[in-house]
């Protein structure tokens, strides 16, 4: 007889995640997301991680202002059970809109993998996708490759339901536009370390 | 969710009494704590419930004396990180004596399991036993048998690291004397719905 362990672990909502760290008993600098309720511990970043997060960073910014702006490993309000902080965001609007509340509306997200790769197309993409975020991008550092998503659509195969049905795999000679900024043309090469 | 690309914050002993002082989960909600994850508890149907309540019975019937305290669904202080809720514990000492925390050696733990017997074989079996826990009682109402575990030893292949050498199923028909009660003899059909 076979017998599959069974078990439930308390899921949170985004209310109570930041209930916990205004509380103290989640502290700041623990590396976490909330997640569809659960509290996933983020890996720690390799030097071509924090490379490819600043190169990102870099080659965005000016082509998403001033509607919008860049954002490095900030929360972002994404549905009532997750609070994911991704590598980078592009979200609407300055600064200074955020003051009181995360953003909640990003137009692109992006997670730099390498060791967390199939947890970040299958697991993260979900996830955004279901929250329609428009368009994510995995800078995908085992492969020298940057992946766009596009288009979330309801998938009954994928883990939250919901999944991009646009996928690009670019390589180093190719280039990108983020639907943020049409006219912008990013050099994947650019952003790869 | 795979447990493989995801890691997830594990809770201490200590951090999950400050989240129960903090009034953080809702009225009502049953949880235990077992090794750091929150874990859910299901509702019980009553031959569960029945399950319980004789073997509480029996064993308040042999435990009698005041040196011993019979609980139902209390908690127990297992380790640094476990603070699970058996159906029934015996624990030496006087109720006051847990005003300051909970017990953290019982004497014998028993649960009473219907769907989830691998939770209760595995990994409760486990932690129980890397607690030095000396005798665990399985009453196994699928199988209408008390399941016997006793003398806990290290094994590597157990979720835990430890399991329980000693393993006896008992048909309705046989007796046990719990090792805390050398010369009580219970009547297995006395604890079975």
């Amino acid at each position: 007889m076979s017998e599959t362990l069974q078990v439930r672990t308390r899921r949170w909502s985004r209310t109570e995640y930041d209930r916990l760290i205004a509380l103290g008993i989640i502290q700041e600098d623990e590396r976490l997301e909330l997640l569809a309720g659960e509290l996933v511990l983020r890996d720690r970043q390799s030097p071509g991680h924090a490379y490819a997060i600043e190169a990102v960073s870099e080659a965005l910014r000016d082509a998403v202002a001033p509607g919008g702006h860049v954002r490095i490993l900030s929360p972002i309000a994404l549905d009532g059970e997750s609070e994911p902080e991704p590598d980078l965001s592009v979200v609407p609007g300055a600064i200074r809109d955020y003051r009181d509340d995360h953003p909640s509306q990003p137009t692109l997200l992006v997670e730099v993998a390498d060791t967390s790769l199939t947890f970040d197309r299958e697991y993260k993409g979900s996830l955004y996708a279901r929250a329609r975020v428009p368009e994510y991008w995995i800078v995908n550092l085992n492969d020298r490759v940057l992946e766009v998503y596009r288009e979330p659509g309801p998938d009954t195969s994928a883990l939250y339901g919901w999944a991009y049905r646009a996928v690009q795999s670019l390589n180093a000679e190719e280039h990108v536009s983020p639907l943020a900024a049409p006219t912008a043309r990013i050099n994947v090469a650019d952003v790869l370390p | 969710m795979s447990e493989s690309i995801v890691r997830t914050r594990r809770w201490s002993r200590l951090e999950y009494d400050r989240l129960i002082e903090e009034g953080v989960f809702q009225p009502g909600e049953r949880l235990e704590l077992l090794a750091g994850q929150l874990v859910v508890r299901e509702p019980q149907g009553t031959p569960h419930a029945t399950g319980i309540r004789l073997v509480t019975r029996a064993l308040r019937e042999v435990f009698a004396d005041d040196r011993w305290i019979v609980d139902m669904q209390l908690p127990v202080a297992l380790d640094e990180e476990s603070e699970p809720e058996p159906d029934v514990t015996v624990t030496a000492g006087d109720p006051r004596d847990y005003l300051p925390s909970h017990p953290a050696r019982p004497v014998l733990v028993v649960e009473v399991a219907e769907a989830n017997l691998a939770l209760d074989r595995k990994e409760k079996g486990s932690l129980y036993g890397r607690a030095r826990v000396p005798e665990y009682w399985i009453l196994n109402l699928r199988d209408r048998v008390l399941e016997v575990y006793r003398e806990p030893h290290p094994d590597p292949s157990a979720p835990h690291g430890w399991a329980y050498r000693s393993r006896q199923s008992l048909a309705a028909g046989e007796h046990v004397t719990p090792l805390g009660a050398p010369t009580a003899r219970i009547a297995v059909a006395d604890l079975l719905p």
